[in-house]
C-alpha cells in the first residue's frame, strides 16, 4: 500500500535531485551574462535552480498538509491489489528491456509475448505460440525488409545467419 | 488569377493515372510509417529517398510528400487508440481522443480526426495556392527576435491551462527544458550535460519521452486499475463515420480557429507540434465548458489534428519558396530536391512551374485520398480494441519499445523509455502535467537558440524583443496571453466578492 | 547448418591477412554511418553514394544508411568507432572526422579511424545582401575594418567551418564581425536575404536559390582556381565568373571542405582497397558527375598518400586558427 504522503514525498525527492545534478552539470560552462549574451550554461542552471526549488515547494506543501492532518494527503492512493498488478505488468516488461539487450529483440519479443499470453493471460499453447512468433516475423519483414532498418539482435540470430 | 491558371496546369500534371497510384502507395506506406512509434516521417521520407532518384522530380515529389500526409494521419490513430502518438505532432491528439477511444466513442474520434485534418490541409494548401508570392515576402521578415517571440506565445498560450499545483508545473516544464537542452548546443558549440556518456551525445529524442511517458505510462496506469478498454461493446460500422462527418459542420469555429493557427505556425516557422499544443490550448481557453477538455471533448481532436495539418502542408511554402525546412520531415525533402537538381528558393515558382504547381496540385488531391484510405480503416483500427488487453498490452508494449530502438538505433533508448514510463506513471498518478513538459522537451531548445541569437544581434540588450513592429506587436500578443490567465482569476474574484457583498448588503 | 559452416569458413578467410589471394568482399549489409541528420549536406553525399553504388552493383550486399548526427556529428565517429575492425561499417564525414575532437570533449580521436578516400571539395564563398552597396570583396571588407563589429556574418554553427573560415579571414586582414550561428546553412541564407545579417559564407548550393532571384550576391571564392564554368544564374553571370578571394586582394590562398569517407581502425587492408576501388568508381559515374556539377562542388578523387597528406596540411591549418581564438579543450 502507497499513500499520496509518500509517493509525494518520493517523487518530489527525485526530481530534486535531477535538478540539482543539472544545476552542476550546468556549472562546468559559464552560467553569467556576457556581451553577447547569456552563457552556455546559463539557461540550464537557472532551469535546473528552479525545478530543484519547485520540488522543495512540493516537499513543503506535502508534508505542511500531514501536520494538518489533511485526509487527502495520507489516503492510499494505490492499494494491494493495484499495486500487484502494476508490478506483475512491469516486471515481465523489465525482463523483456534486459533479453532485448542480451539476446536481441526477436527472442525477447517471442519470450515475452509467450509469457504474457500463456501464463498470465491463461491463453493455449498454440494461440501463445501462433501470436508470439506471428508478431517476431510481422516486426522482421516490416521493420528489415521494408524500411530496411536492423533490430538489435544476439547470438540465435547468428546461428541463422540474420 | 495567375496562380488560378497555374494551378489548373498543376492538375493536370498531377492527376494522371501514374501519379494518383503514386499517391495511394504513398499514403498507405505513410499509415504504416505513422502507425509505428518512433519510425516518423522523417525516417520514412528519408528511406525512400533513394527510390526516388531515378524518378521525375514531380513524381518523386508527390510520393514522399503522400508518405508524409499517410504518416500525420496514422500518427493521430494510435494517439486515439492506444494513447501513443505515432508522431510529435499529435501529441496533444491523445488529450481527449484517447478518453473518447476509451469511452467506446472510437469511431467518433478517429473519424472527427481525420476529417478536421483533411479539413486543416485543404486549408494550408488554399493559403499557398492564393498567396503564396505574399506569404514568402512576409517570412523574410522573420529574424532570431521574431522567432523567440513566436516560441514565446506559444508557451504563453500554454500557461496556466491545467489544473495542477504550481510547483508541480514549474517542475514539469523545467525537466522539459533541461531535457531539451542535453547535446550539442549550436550557439556555442560546445557539448551540454552529457557527464562524458556517449549515449547523451546526441540528445535526449522527445521521441523517446513520448512513447515512454505516454505509451508505457498509460499501460502501467490502465494495468492498475485492473480497466480493460471498454471498446469491446462499441459496434463498428461505416454509417458512424458518415454520421460523425455530418457533426463536423457544428464545430466551424474550432476548424477556422486551428486551421489560421496551423497556418501561421507552418509558415513562420514553429511547426506542426508546436501548432497542434497552442490550437489545443487555444480551444480550451475560449470553450465554455473548459473542464470538459481531457475527459473526451470531440472540439479537443478537432482542434490539434486541425492546426497539425494546416501547418504541415503551410510548411511546404517556406520549403520551396524560400529554403527553410519547416518541419524535420521538409528538411529531408530539401535534401531531395537539391539531389533532383532543383534549388528550393525563390526562383523555383517561375522556373519550375510543372513541379511547384504539380506538388501544390498533388497536396489538393493527396490529402483527399489520404482521407478517404484513412476513413476506410477506421473500422479496422477501431475493431483492433475488441482484442483481449492481455494480447494487446504485451504487444503494445513490444511495439513501444522497439519503434523506441527505431528512433536512432540505440540500445541505450529502451532503457530510457522503460524510464520514461515509470516517470510518466508517477507523474499522472500525482497529477503532475505531462502536456507543458513534452512542449519544452520540443520548442525548449529552439527557443533557446532564438533568444541567445538575437542577444548575439543586440550584443547583449533586451531591446531588440521591441526593436521592430512585428517583433513588437508579436510580444505584446505573448504578454498578453501571458497575462489573460491571472487577469481573469481576479476578475472572477473581484466579480465574486461583490457578488457577496451585493446579497450581504 | 552446412550453409553456416561454409559462411563461417569464407568469413574467417576474409579476415586472416595472408589469405589476400581472394579480395575482400563484403559478407554481411554494409552500414554506412551518416554523421549529418537527414537532409544535411553529409546525408547527401552518402545517400548518393549509395544509390549510385546499389545502381551500378559495386557493392554485392545491400546497404543500410544510418544517420547519426548527434553533437555535430561525434555520436556517428562514436558509432563507428565502437566498430573496431569491422570493415561493414563505413563512415561518411566532412573535415569534422579530425577537427571535432579539439574543439568538444569527445571519445574519440583521428586514430580511431582508417582513412578511405575523399570524393570532392565544397566550396565556400563570401555574399552579401543583393541590394548591398559593395561590388567586389575588397570593398565589402574596408568597409568592415572601417567599422569593427558593426557587421553581421552568419554561419551554420559555431567552431564548425563557417566560423573557421569567419575567423581566418579576421586573423588575416584584421577585420572583425559579429558571427551569429544559426541552425543551419539554409537558414544562413534566409536571414541574408531578409537582410537581417551583412554576408555568410556558405556552400554555393545553399545559396543558389537566393542568387537566382537576386537577394544575394557572390563576393569571391576561397578557392586557389575559379569555380567550373555553368550556365549564366543572375545577371548573366554564373559560376565560373566569381572571382577566387585571391584575386580579390584576400590574403587566403584556400579554404575548402572535403566529402571524407572513413573506416574503423584495424580493418583489414584489403578491405580498405575495396572501398576505395568502389568508391573511385562512384566518382566516375555520370550521375556522380551531374551531382557535383549541380552543387557546383569541386570533383577531386583522394585515396592514399594524397588523402593522408590533405588531412594533415588541413589539420595543421585549422588547428591554427583554433589555437588563435582560443577553442582548443584540453
Amino acid at each position: 500500500m502507497v499513500t499520496r504522503l509518500w509517493a509525494e514525498t518520493a517523487v518530489a525527492l527525485f526530481t530534486l535531485a535531477y535538478g540539482l545534478v543539472i544545476v552542476r552539470g550546468a556549472t562546468e560552462f559559464g552560467i553569467g551574462w556576457d556581451a553577447s549574451g547569456p552563457e552556455p550554461g546559463a539557461f540550464p542552471f537557472y532551469t535546473g535552480l528552479l525545478v530543484a526549488a519547485a520540488s522543495l515547494g512540493t516537499l513543503v506543501v506535502t508534508w505542511s498538509k500531514r501536520l494538518r492532518a489533511d485526509r487527502a494527503i495520507s489516503a492510499v492512493i494505490l492499494d494491494g491489489e493495484g499495486l500487484r498488478r502494476v508490478v506483475s505488468f512491469f516486471l515481465p516488461i523489465l525482463g523483456f528491456v534486459l533479453l532485448c539487450a542480451a539476446l536481441g529483440m526477436y527472442v525477447a519479443t517471442i519470450a515475452y509475448l509467450f509469457f504474457a499470453m500463456r501464463v498470465q493471460g491463461g491463453f493455449g499453447w498454440l494461440a501463445s505460440l501462433a501470436t508470439s512468433f506471428g508478431a517476431a516475423l510481422t516486426f522482421y519483414i516490416v521493420i528489415e525488409r521494408i524500411f530496411l532498418i536492423q533490430l538489435m539482435k544476439g547470438p540465435i540470430e547468428a546461428l541463422f545467419g540474420l | 488569377m495567375d496562380n488560378f491558371a497555374s494551378l489548373m496546369h498543376g492538375f493536370s500534371v498531377a492527376l494522371t493515372f501514374h501519379h494518383v497510384a503514386l499517391m495511394m502507395g504513398g499514403v498507405l506506406l505513410g499509415i504504416l510509417v505513422g502507425v509505428l512509434p518512433g519510425l516518423g516521417a522523417p525516417n520514412g521520407v528519408s528511406l525512400l529517398l533513394p527510390l526516388t532518384f531515378s524518378m521525375d522530380p514531380v513524381s518523386a515529389i508527390i510520393l514522399l510528400t503522400s508518405l508524409y500526409w499517410g504518416a500525420l494521419f496514422g500518427g493521430s490513430t494510435t494517439s486515439i487508440i492506444f494513447n501513443i502518438p505515432g508522431e510529435p505532432s499529435s501529441v496533444a491528439t491523445t488529450f481527449d481522443g484517447h478518453p473518447m477511444a476509451k469511452q467506446g466513442r472510437a469511431t467518433e474520434a478517429l473519424s472527427l480526426a481525420f476529417l478536421s485534418a483533411g479539413f486543416g490541409a485543404l486549408a494550408g494548401v488554399l493559403l499557398i495556392t492564393a498567396l503564396s508570392g505574399w506569404v514568402a515576402k512576409f517570412a523574410l521578415r522573420f529574424s532570431s527576435p521574431e522567432f523567440f517571440a513566436v516560441y514565446f506565445i506559444t508557451f504563453a498560450s500554454f500557461i496556466g491551462l491545467g489544473g495542477s499545483s504550481a510547483f508541480k508545473s514549474i517542475v514539469a516544464m523545467g525537466v522539459g527544458f533541461t531535457l531539451a537542452s542535453i547535446g550539442m548546443d549550436s550557439v556555442s558549440g560546445n557539448i551540454r550535460l552529457t557527464y562524458e556518456f556517449d549515449v547523451l551525445l546526441g540528445g535526449v529524442s522527445f521521441l523517446i519521452a513520448v512513447i515512454g511517458l505516454f505509451g508505457i505510462g498509460e499501460l502501467l496506469l490502465t494495468m492498475e486499475d485492473g480497466l480493460r478498454f471498454d471498446g469491446v461493446a462499441a459496434k463498428v460500422r461505416l454509417g458512424d463515420v458518415l454520421r460523425t462527418a455530418a457533426t463536423l459542420p457544428r464545430y466551424w469555429v474550432a476548424l477556422l480557429r486551428s486551421s489560421a493557427i496551423g497556418i501561421w505556425m507552418g509558415i513562420t516557422p514553429g511547426g506542426p507540434t508546436a501548432a497542434s499544443f497552442m490550437s489545443y490550448a487555444m480551444a480550451k481557453r475560449s470553450s465554455r465548458n473548459p473542464e470538459k477538455f481531457g475527459k473526451g471533448e470531440p472540439e479537443g481532436v478537432i482542434s490539434p489534428e486541425t492546426a497539425d495539418h494546416a501547418a504541415g502542408s503551410a510548411a511546404m511554402l517556406p520549403m520551396l519558396a524560400l529554403g527553410i525546412p519547416g518541419s524535420a520531415t521538409a528538411a529531408v525533402m530539401m535534401g531531395g530536391l537539391m539531389i533532383w537538381g532543383l534549388n528550393p528558393g525563390p526562383m523555383l515558382f517561375t522556373e519550375r512551374p510543372d513541379f511547384v504547381w504539380g506538388l501544390i496540385a498533388s497536396m489538393y488531391l493527396g490529402n483527399v485520398v489520404a482521407v478517404v484510405v484513412v476513413l476506410a480503416t477506421v473500422p479496422l483500427f477501431a475493431s483492433i480494441l475488441r482484442i483481449p488487453f492481455s494480447i494487446i498490452g504485451p504487444l503494445i508494449v513490444v511495439i513501444c519499445f522497439i519503434g523506441a530502438y527505431t528512433v536512432a538505433g540505440k540500445p541505450f533508448d529502451i532503457w530510457l523509455a522503460l524510464a520514461f514510463g515509470v516517470v510518466g506513471y508517477a507523474f499522472k498518478k500525482l497529477d503532475y502535467p505531462i502536456a507543458p513538459m513534452i512542449l519544452a522537451m520540443v520548442i525548449g531548445d529552439k527557443a533557446e537558440d532564438a533568444f541567445r541569437q538575437s542577444m548575439i544581434f543586440s550584443q547583449g540588450s533586451l531591446s531588440i524583443f521591441w526593436s521592430n513592429s512585428l517583433v513588437t506587436s508579436l510580444m505584446a500578443l505573448g504578454l498578453l496571453l501571458l497575462l489573460l490567465h491571472p487577469l481573469q482569476l481576479a476578475w472572477r474574484g473581484a466579480r465574486r466578492l461583490t457578488a457577496a457583498h451585493a446579497t450581504r448588503g | 547448418m552446412a550453409m553456416f559452416r561454409t559462411a563461417a569458413l569464407a568469413a574467417a578467410i576474409a579476415l586472416v591477412p595472408g589469405a589476400a589471394a581472394l579480395a575482400w568482399e563484403p559478407t554481411k549489409p554494409v552500414e554506412f554511418v551518416v554523421t549529418s541528420g537527414p537532409g544535411g549536406g553529409t546525408d547527401t553525399f552518402a545517400r548518393v553514394v549509395q544509390s549510385i553504388a546499389t545502381k551500378n552493383k559495386l557493392i554485392n550486399q545491400p546497404i543500410i544508411v544510418v544517420n547519426k548526427g548527434g553533437g555535430s556529428g561525434a555520436e556517428g565517429f562514436v558509432h563507428g568507432k565502437a566498430g573496431k575492425g569491422d570493415p561493414h561499417r563505413v563512415v561518411f564525414g566532412t573535415n569534422n572526422a579530425y577537427l571535432l575532437p579539439y574543439v568538444a570533449k569527445l571519445a574519440f580521436k583521428p586514430a580511431d579511424f582508417t582513412p578511405v578516400a575523399s570524393l570532392a571539395l565544397d566550396e565556400f564563398l563570401i555574399w552579401v545582401n543583393g541590394s548591398a552597396p559593395f561590388d567586389d570583396a575588397k570593398a565589402y571588407l574596408d568597409a568592415v575594418k572601417a567599422k569593427p563589429s558593426g557587421f553581421k556574418m552568419a554561419g551554420s554553427q559555431s567552431k564548425d567551418t563557417d566560423q573557421t573560415l569567419t575567423a581566418m579571414i579576421e586573423q588575416a586582414t584584421g577585420a572583425k564581425w559579429i558571427y551569429v550561428p544559426f541552425q543551419g546553412g539554409g537558414v544562413a541564407a534566409t536571414q541574408l536575404a531578409g537582410g537581417h545579417v551583412d554576408s555568410n559564407t556558405n556552400n554555393p548550393n545553399e545559396n543558389i536559390g537566393q542568387w537566382k532571384a537576386g537577394q544575394v550576391k557572390p563576393l569571391c571564392v576561397f578557392s586557389p582556381v575559379r569555380l567550373a564554368k555553368s550556365e549564366a544564374i543572375f545577371n548573366g553571370k554564373g559560376w565560373g565568373d566569381i572571382p577566387t578571394c585571391k584575386e580579390a586582394g584576400l590574403p587566403l590562398e584556400a579554404f575548402q571542405m572535403p566529402r571524407t569517407v572513413w573506416l574503423p581502425a584495424e580493418v583489414p587492408a584489403d578491405s580498405v582497397k575495396f572501398y576505395e576501388d568502389v568508391l573511385e568508381k562512384v566518382s566516375q559515374t555520370d550521375e556522380w558527375k551531374e551531382f557535383i556539377a549541380r552543387t557546383a562542388q569541386t570533383p577531386r578523387f583522394m585515396k592514399g598518400k594524397e588523402f593522408t597528406d590533405f588531412v594533415a596540411r588541413d589539420e595543421a591549418a585549422n588547428r591554427k586558427v583554433f589555437e588563435t581564438e582560443g577553442w582548443v579543450v584540453k
